[in-house]
């Protein structure tokens, strides 16, 4: 087998792709240029409403900068399409290409139906009226669904990201296997690491690494941010100096300290991350408790069924959760405990819940002072409603807003928080395939070997930058009716 | 930078302007065909409802549109030079220097991180280039021109140490620094308390006099426009629907919108039994869902199908009248003089036995100095002081007073959100001021219900109207099942007349008008007997506010309710209220049957108060009282009789009485009494505020 080039036979394009991206960077030049120099252009009104074409050399500038703009996004487009014809005819972006088949084929459909039925979806629907939104989003979901079918070994070319085959030690890209078994893939896309494992292959697994611990973690911090900054807003007074304090306290700890400490095995033994989780983890069960309770509180029968329905299982989980034979916390048998959580993963997401939920509390806790002062709360008061259903079904559904955009932005936090334990190699298991740990292990032949390293960084790039990007296009939208 | 050169004809002309607002869905006119004319040193009036297009129109002379708005037609010419014409240095040199706007909220125009001062000798620093010295000196000749006391310490003083009434005074005078050819006031006072808005006005009237300003004045109250306005355009919809003088268009009205706006709103000849207001049917329409033709068609007394609703409909002269044009195809066929179908009449109610009974309420809150630590010294600030009355079944008792004069503590006593500090409250003879509303039963609770001022505040946004009455029926323990209490929400939206489908709508999809109906069935879900409205119509436009009043008159009539109307609004008072209660600054200065209290003798703040409320009746001479200066703050009142540092019959009084002490109740003929130290005789001499020109 011969190694893969980059490009094969799309090879053509590439001169292509040099010139539009020199004349984009150019016409962009140009157009700030024009832009200061220039006198302030005034809209004027054309009858009928229409705007005319090119007019004075800013509108010409304006112009090209669009057009290079498109012309770089048909041609990046045409490096995908071509390279999902010709698979690794199309060298490795062909044949990458054609690995994430299934993430196309997802966000295709995923796209198609949600524009065509935007108006009907509410907030989420009005994210399509966005580039900045659409883009942020697609990147998000190229990493979901990475993740997602990454996990189901549909995207990797070497399903265990742990096998080492020979040979292939720091490899460059598109090297071939030397002795592929049958059914094999020939090469390694992205080139081998320093242990001769896949790069490609341990990326993708990377993302499900980040897509099952990032958006959890993050909704448990909200549910504790919420539970503890409601009340603080709310009523005010002694209770919310005293929970500011114990916020502003965690705030001020070093965070990387913070888990270093955690990870000890002093501590760990000791039980306290185990501690932490039977804390943590049981905001979500007083938040349902308090969220039923309060609305059904005149009809005790409904009430019941209710708290039944969400709670028995949510308690059972967290029993499950909370237990660990051999720890600390052991109170179930062998035979009632099926989920075991790695210790490793506990004691990571206990500390990104940690050290997210005092942001989340003072974000809460500032939306509700705000919302407590609205009529519909003096009339929610004035019929005798109890405090906590005022909190939960008066203020949070009206403070969803920023909540949620403010969530998107936190799982991108979390991302990083989780590639910065992995870097340190906190928490998570040495050959963990995530893309903290992986760029810390690149990292460490970077000047000699510079491709292991470089994928996962650019994952975690793209993957917070589509984060923030979605945050930036909610918010854009959700102010505009 | 010079000022452009002067011109003959008018300050401002717009001609067959329109503007269109455009947004991912559709294109929006906002204005349609409006044209108007602004003479040097006249004021025109621009009235109508919100949504209308007026404030757009003043954006638009502005040449500030955003990004989504443009001009889609017809001419903005200021001095003869087309707006949309000039570059943006020339635009820069007229706005602020040539004309210059003033808006509603003074503490939103003034820059918080700067002393007053140095935000006037900007002005003229950037437009005239003149020195710092010269600034400084225009600015106090300004700051003295707009009447505030002690200038010098005005201009070393931040914002927020001034009073909502002198910020809207600085926001004048700073408009007033470049001595501009053209003022727009956009509802320069509605933010602002009528005593301290009469004050304002008249500042503004005497200004453009001495300055010699033109003006546009944009307001949705007809009788600010009254007083002073020298022209005034109605506009409906997007389009004038009528302009012409002030005489021509509030006498000689030529449009069926106008004429329907007057006999909506409560002038002194209006009566809740005798001469109901007439509602204007139906609703505003939506800028992108208005009818063909004539945009008031739908709601229109006069509407003829195939000639009111096809094609557009162009503004006509009336012959005969200085410059006075209607939109109207059928004026000259209507007979305007036709006396008002008096719809039905209504029985007076009788009021029943005392339902509630507040003997000697006094609210005192305690405000530590330092908030940190809670040391220091405490203040007290007396929120209600012995407060006395009763109110009798399918009563309306009006409590009128403007912000901080205890009305809405004494709501939130009643309510049990707060508990008194002295007296009592008795419900039905049972006592509840010291009941927080935790402890009450859920009788007493649903028996006491409140409707809130702000319609686009009183509901959860995100919940269904039907799910919110919903709430308050299990809430007050109404039905027993889901299905009862579907039903009897189902009920409750037929009795504040709204379609049944409107159940699953959410807030946002109603108008403010609708949201304050739902809030009034919310109110009486639990059949309340007691309702305190607090300043129930006050935020919704006037066509509406007559259809809500009336609501609440009818439900009153049906449930024997009793009404505690919280307002400012003395026209309003006069039309629904059995009786009256002054207060001002915690104390009930005066309290009355409506007639007692609206004519001689007044206490000395009800006089002003009645001076202050603008009239839309051009038949009506007021007494002219302006007071001066602010409210005092609660924090800090004046020593003796509360009213005393703004009182114009101090001097009456002997031995300065007012000055140290409070004065008693008197008690005067039938429940009619007045806290104040006036003898008899001069009580006797007050003559009327309000009276018919004809008589």
């Amino acid at each position: 087998m011969d190694p893969l080039s980059w490009t094969g036979q799309i090879a053509f394009l590439t001169p292509l792709l040099t010139l539009v991206f020199g004349l984009l960077g150019l016409s962009v030049l140009s157009w700030i240029v024009l832009n200061a120099v220039l006198p302030e252009n005034r809209a004027i009104n054309s009858a009928g409403g229409s705007l005319s074409l090119s007019s004075g050399p800013r509108d010409i500038a304006s112009l090209a900068v669009k057009l290079c703009f498109l012309a770089a996004t048909l041609l990046i487009f045409s490096y995908l399409v071509l390279g999902l014809i010709l698979g690794t005819q199309a060298g490795i972006i062909g044949a990458m290409a054609r690995q994430f088949l299934p993430v196309w084929i997802a966000l295709v459909l995923l796209f198609t139906l949600s524009i065509a039925f935007k108006r009907r979806l509410g907030l989420y629907g009005k994210l399509f009226d966005s580039p900045i939104g659409m883009i942020g989003f697609a990147l998000v979901m190229f990493w979901v669904f990475t993740g997602v079918f990454g996990a189901f070994d549909m995207i990797v070319t070497h399903d265990d990201p742990l096998a080492q085959i020979s040979g292939l030690k720091n490899k460059v890209p598109g090297t071939p296997l030397r002795s592929p078994g049958e059914g094999d893939f020939q090469w390694y896309l992205l080139g081998g690491d320093n242990l001769a494992r896949d790069v490609f292959s341990r990326t993708v697994k990377g993302a499900w690494e980040v897509v099952k611990i990032a958006p959890l973690a993050t909704l448990f911090a909200f549910m504790v941010g919420i539970t503890l900054g409601l009340p603080a807003g709310y009523f005010g007074g002694r209770l919310d100096t005293l929970l500011s304090f114990l916020a502003n306290l965690i705030l001020a700890f070093p965070v990387i300290l913070l888990f270093y400490l955690l990870v000890t095995p002093e501590i760990v033994q000791t039980g306290l991350p185990q501690y932490m989780a039977i804390v943590l983890f049981s905001f979500p069960l007083i938040f349902f408790a308090v969220l039923i309770n309060s609305r059904f509180r005149t009809q005790p029968s409904k009430n019941y069924l209710w708290l039944a329905i969400v709670l028995l299982p949510l308690l059972m989980l967290y029993l499950l959760v909370v237990n660990d034979p051999g720890s600390k916390v052991d109170f179930l048998t062998k035979t009632i405990d099926i989920i075991d959580i790695p210790g490793g993963i506990l004691v990571v997401f206990v500390s990104v819940v940690f050290v997210n939920s005092p942001t989340v509390f003072r974000i809460v806790r500032g939306l509700a002072m705000d919302i407590k002062t609205r009529d519909y709360v003096a009339a929610a008061q004035t019929r005798g409603e109890r405090p906590w259903y005022i909190m939960l079904w008066e203020v949070l559904p009206n403070a969803r807003g920023p909540l949620i955009v403010d969530f998107c932005l936190r799982i991108g936090y979390t991302t990083i928080l989780l590639g910065t334990l992995g870097f340190f190699g906190l928490g998570l298991p040495p050959e963990s395939p995530d893309w903290g740990s992986t760029i810390n292990e690149g990292r460490k032949l970077l000047m000699i070997y510079l491709h292991p390293a470089l994928p996962p960084a650019i994952a975690l790039l793209s993957m917070v930058l589509g984060l923030n990007l979605l945050a930036d296009g909610l918010r854009e939208e959700s102010l505009k009716d | 930078m010079n000022k452009l050169a002067e011109h003959n004809g008018p300050t401002l002309e717009i001609e067959k302007l329109s503007f269109s607002f455009f947004t991912r869905l559709r294109e929006i006119p906002a204005v349609m065909d409006f044209s108007v004319a602004v003479q040097p040193g006249e004021a025109v009036g621009l009235v109508g409802e919100s949504g209308c297009g007026k404030s757009t129109v003043a954006l638009g002379v502005m040449q500030d549109l955003g990004k989504n708005g443009r001009i889609v037609g017809g001419s903005i010419k200021f001095k003869g030079r087309d707006l949309a014409e000039m570059s943006a240095e020339e635009l820069r040199d007229v706005r602020g220097n040539e004309i210059a706007m003033i808006y509603q909220e003074p503490m939103a125009s003034l820059n918080p991180a700067m002393k007053i001062g140095r935000q006037l000798m900007e002005v003229p620093m950037i437009h005239e280039g003149v020195s710092e010295q010269e600034a400084r000196s225009r600015a106090l000749e300004v700051v003295t021109d707009v009447r505030l006391p002690d200038p010098e310490r005005m201009l070393n003083s931040y914002p927020h140490q001034l009073s909502g009434g002198q910020q809207q005074r600085i926001v004048i005078a700073m408009a007033l620094m470049s001595k501009p050819a053209l003022l727009i006031l956009d509802e320069p006072t509605t933010a602002l308390d009528v005593t301290v808005e009469a004050a304002v006005v008249e500042l503004v009237r005497d200004l453009g006099k001495k300055y010699g300003t033109s003006m546009l004045f944009i307001s949705h109250n007809l009788g600010l426009i009254l007083e002073t306005c020298d022209r005034v355009c109605v506009m409906y919809s997007g389009e004038a629907v009528e302009r012409g003088s002030i005489a021509d268009v509030f006498d000689d009205m030529q449009h069926p919108y106008t004429q329907a706006l007057f006999r909506s709103i409560p002038l002194p000849s209006a009566d809740k039994n005798a001469h109901p207001l007439v509602a204007i049917p139906g609703n505003f329409p939506l800028p992108h869902e208005r009818p063909p033709g004539c945009n008031f068609g739908p709601r229109c007394d006069y509407f003829e199908a195939g000639r009111c609703d096809s094609g557009q409909i162009p503004m006509a002269d009336v012959a005969g009248n200085d410059r006075h044009a209607t939109r109207c195809v059928k004026f000259q066929e209507i007979d305007w003089n036709a006396p008002i179908e008096i719809g039905e009449q209504k029985e007076k109610t009788e009021p029943g036995k005392v339902v509630l009974k507040i003997e000697n309420l006094k609210k005192y809150y305690e405000v530590a100095a330092n908030a940190l630590f809670g040391g220091g010294a405490k203040k007290v600030v007396k929120a209600n002081e012995t407060l006395s009355f009763e109110a009798r079944e399918s009563e309306t008792l009006a409590i009128v007073g403007e912000s901080g004069c205890g009305k809405s503590t004494f709501a939130k006593v009643l309510m049990g959100l707060e508990t008194a500090t002295e007296g009592q409250i008795l419900l039905d003879g049972q006592n509840i001021e010291q009941t927080a509303i935790e402890a009450r039963d859920t009788r007493t609770i649903s028996d006491v219900q409140m409707v809130f001022q702000n319609p686009f505040d009183t509901l959860n946004p995100s919940m269904t109207v039907g799910r919110q009455i919903i709430r308050a029926l299990e809430i007050f323990d109404v039905g027993t099942s889901d299905q009862e209490r579907q039903q009897r929400m189902l009920e409750l939206l037929d009795l504040v007349n709204l379609p049944r489908a409107f159940a699953e709508r959410m807030p946002r999809q109603l108008s403010g008008g609708q949201k304050q109906r739902v809030g009034i069935a919310r109110a009486f879900s639990g059949g309340a007997r007691i309702v305190v409205a607090d300043e129930p119509v006050s935020a919704l436009d006037v066509s509406v506010q007559a259809a809500v009043t009336d609501l609440l008159m009818e439900i009153q009539r049906k449930e024997k309710t009793t009404l505690l109307f919280i307002s400012h609004d003395l026209s309003i008072v006069r039309y629904l209220s059995d009786r009256v209660m002054v207060m001002y600054l915690g104390h009930v200065v005066e309290l009355g049957s409506t007639d007692q209290v609206f004519a001689p003798p007044y206490h000395p703040y009800t006089e002003a108060l009645h001076s202050a409320v603008p009239i839309a009746d051009t038949s009506i001479v007021k007494e002219h009282i302006v007071l001066e200066g602010d409210i005092p703050s609660a924090m800090d009142p004046p020593s003796g009789c509360p009213f005393q540092t703004r009182c114009r019959w101090k001097n009456e009084v002997p031995g300065g009485l007012c000055d140290s002490e409070v004065p008693p109740v008197r008690q005067r003929e039938a429940g009619h009494q007045i806290k104040c130290h006036l003898s008899d005789e001069v009580l006797q001499r007050m003559s009327p505020v309000i009276k018919m020109a004809a008589e």
